[in-house]
């Protein structure tokens, strides 16, 4: 994983190695912004495998997480052939084969051919309870039952990771299934390794002071904790402005870089106005 | 199987099985699967075994600390335990013990008496049993409240979502309706079919102190409350002070005085102690379906806690899970130099969605802004 510019610990090494071997979902917790999405797409680009998402929303419903008929194909076929000579029947059957369905995620994960597919399934705790439930039953045998085509077995299991970001607890059934890993804020060190590798050319002595910044706002009481993401949307931005270090004129123009939040920048600032940046940036 | 693969299987299920013991939910393949993980980890190392076992067996983050501290007792000393992923108090255990033992008292304590009213273990010796009479009330400030209460209903009453359903007429054109129907008529479109937004409804479940430190403010929230649950029929209110007591029904009577008299007949401890943990758990186990993520929850309360404030956080905790929205208003809060010390307010701070002031009618008009998710 290292290598695909992920850095990693051993918990998230073995629950991934885990999850593969044993062929069990990969349930990923934590907070926004520590790299929970990212733990699939480098899983995929490990295994060779493609990745599909299933961005999760309330209200998703299977149609768009499973499959839907092509309406409008269907109807303007049903236009074309309609002098045509053929039976009725035939012409049902076409209508209502494989050139007019929708795959969508789930579906695509199933009947997915070559090497099985790394199938994300992000921020379930974002869907409704009722689709946690149909979740739970393609889970469990990857296959489904299209009235009109028959049932459809996945042919490789793909590999799957939900993750959450704990907005709604999520069912002990669906937990039960999964095997479980939370990611927390990376120490110090490790967080200062994922800046060095995901921003190349960034000056070390910049990158010690973004990481030891973004660990004191951590202890600050904030509506919106930077994560991982906002470290490293931060370090990029520096550098694109050529940055080699820190000074309290940047910080204030980059605020915006690392925090997401009204109130929190009034806190931020305040503390920059009362002269703490050296204290917020040095290591300690 | 060598002897050696045997032994540790056994020792596994033996492990699965204390840590069920000790309150984590395993089923038999949860110890299957962690058998099959120790199969493809480094049994040499422990550091592996750990992280295996942990991935396999844990299905929740606060299930952490307790699986650490059993895998250290349970497979044997050596490198030292790691920090847990979220601060837990040291003394976990035992709280869990008092937990299930004060669980299991209630149990024992409501099975006799009415699914209506839960009581709580019984409490603090200024428990004034007194009634207290409620029939100076103001006919104009009444009416002021009950404009409020209009008003608030309004702005939760229910607005449309973003799933579908059939529709008669009007609507969307539902194309996937509309080609079933055509397929009986060998395509021809015969009949249209339509669809509109569900409408998605927000329900309110009230929870209010009345003990005695919340005389001064009882009469204004009893007339927000009697005018709420006439103005929006999806509201559910509990009184509490050292017990709960689901006063719906009593609310819903036709006039305010009629409703005020069904209230001091079910309510048998006006201006007592209060124990908002023990309530509040009360709530959470005599009613558990009222609250989904359609429902706000709201606690009216000052925050004096004589009970446990431990288990008032966990019970917030807990509502704060299942519940939409979590919302506290403290009268307190709107009077100047307030600051919510009391080590109920300090319990109840981390779980709560909305901290704001209930001291008079402006505040409560604020309250609009809260409720609708």
């Amino acid at each position: 994983m290292e290598r695909q510019g992920y850095v990693t610990d051993r918990a998230v090494a073995t629950a991934v190695h885990l999850a593969t071997t044993l062929g069990k979902p990969l349930l990923v917790e934590g907070h926004p912004g520590v790299g929970k999405t990212e733990i699939a797409k480098v899983l995929a680009t490990v295994l060779q495998g493609d990745l599909i998402r299933l961005q999760c929303y309330e209200g998703l419903d299977a149609t768009t997480a499973l499959y839907e008929w092509n309406y409008p194909k269907q109807l303007l076929h049903i236009r074309l052939e309609e002098h045509g000579e053929r039976p009725l029947a035939a012409r049902e059957a076409d209508i209502f084969s494989e050139r007019f369905l929708l795959k969508r995620p789930l579906l695509q994960a199933i009947t997915h051919q070559g090497r099985p597919p790394v199938l994300l399934i992000d921020e379930v705790d974002r869907a409704d309870e009722e689709f946690e439930a149909f979740l739970l039953e393609v889970l469990s045998d990857f296959q489904v039952t299209i009235p009109e085509i028959g049932t459809v077995r996945a042919a490789a299991r793909p590999a799957v990771v939900l993750t959450s970001n704990r907005a709604r607890d999520l069912s002990d059934a669906l937990r039960r299934r999964c095997l479980y890993l939370w990611i927390d804020y990376p120490p110090l060190d490790k967080e200062l390794r994922i800046v060095r590798t995901r921003v190349p050319g960034i000056a070390e002595r910049l990158a010690r002071e973004v990481t030891t910044f973004i660990h004191a706002l951590r202890r600050m009481k904030l509506a919106k904790v930077p994560g991982v993401a906002e470290s490293l949307d931060w370090a990029q931005a520096l550098v694109a402005l050529h940055a080699s270090h820190l000074d309290e004129e940047l910080v204030r123009e980059t605020l915006g870089c690392f925090l997401k939040d009204e109130e929190d920048l009034r806190t931020v600032t305040a503390r920059l106005d009362a002269g703490e940046l050296a204290a917020l940036s040095s290591p300690l | 199987m060598s002897l050696a693969a045997a032994d540790l299987v056994e020792h596994t299920a033996r492990f699965c099985r204390r840590l069920r013991s000790e309150g984590l939910r395993l089923g038999p393949g949860d110890t299957l699967d962690a058998a099959r993980a120790l199969e493809s980890v480094d049994l040499v190392d422990r550091e592996d075994v750990r992280l295996g076992l942990r991935t396999a067996l844990v299905k929740r983050v606060e299930d952490i600390p307790l699986f650490e501290e059993l895998f250290e007792r349970f497979w044997g000393g050596g490198a030292p335990v790691p920090r847990n992923p979220l601060v837990i108090p040291p003394d976990a255990e035992d709280d869990r013990e008092k937990r299930g033992a004060a669980s299991s008292r209630r149990r024992t304590g409501s099975d006799r008496q009415s699914v209506e009213e839960i009581s709580v273990p019984a409490p603090s010796a200024r428990e004034a049993l007194g009634q207290q009479d409620f029939a100076s009330f103001g006919d104009e400030e009444l009416r002021a409240v009950t404009a409020l209460a209009r008003r608030i209903a309004r702005r939760l009453r229910a607005r449309p979502g973003r799933r579908w359903r059939h529709a008669r007429r009007g609507g969307q054109l539902s194309l996937r309706r509309t080609m079933r129907e055509a397929m009986k008529t060998g395509g021809e479109l015969s009949t249209l079919s339509y669809r509109e937004r569900k409408l998605r409804r927000t329900r309110l479940v009230v929870l209010a102190d009345v003990s005695g430190s919340m005389d001064l403010y009882a009469r204004l929230l009893l007339q927000f409350l009697y005018a709420l649950q006439n103005a929006f029929s999806s509201v559910e209110t509990f009184v509490f002070a050292t017990r709960l007591s689901r006063v719906t029904e009593e609310l819903r009577a036709p006039g305010y005085r009629e409703a005020l008299g069904g209230l001091s007949a079910r309510v048998q401890d006006w201006s007592g102690g209060t124990r908002i943990g023990e309530s509040l758990s009360a709530f959470l186990e005599g009613w558990p379906r009222l609250v989904d993520r359609r429902t706000v929850v709201v606690v009216l309360s000052d925050g004096w806690e004589t009970g446990n404030p431990e288990v008032l956080g966990q019970a917030l905790a807990s509502l704060r899970r299942r519940a939409g929205r979590l919302v506290w208003l403290n009268p307190l809060l709107g009077s100047p130099g307030y600051e919510p010390l009391t080590k109920g307010m300090q319990a109840a701070l981390p779980h709560l969605d909305v901290f704001a002031p209930a001291n008079d009618l402006a505040s409560l008009e604020q309250l609009a802004r809260h409720l609708s998710l």
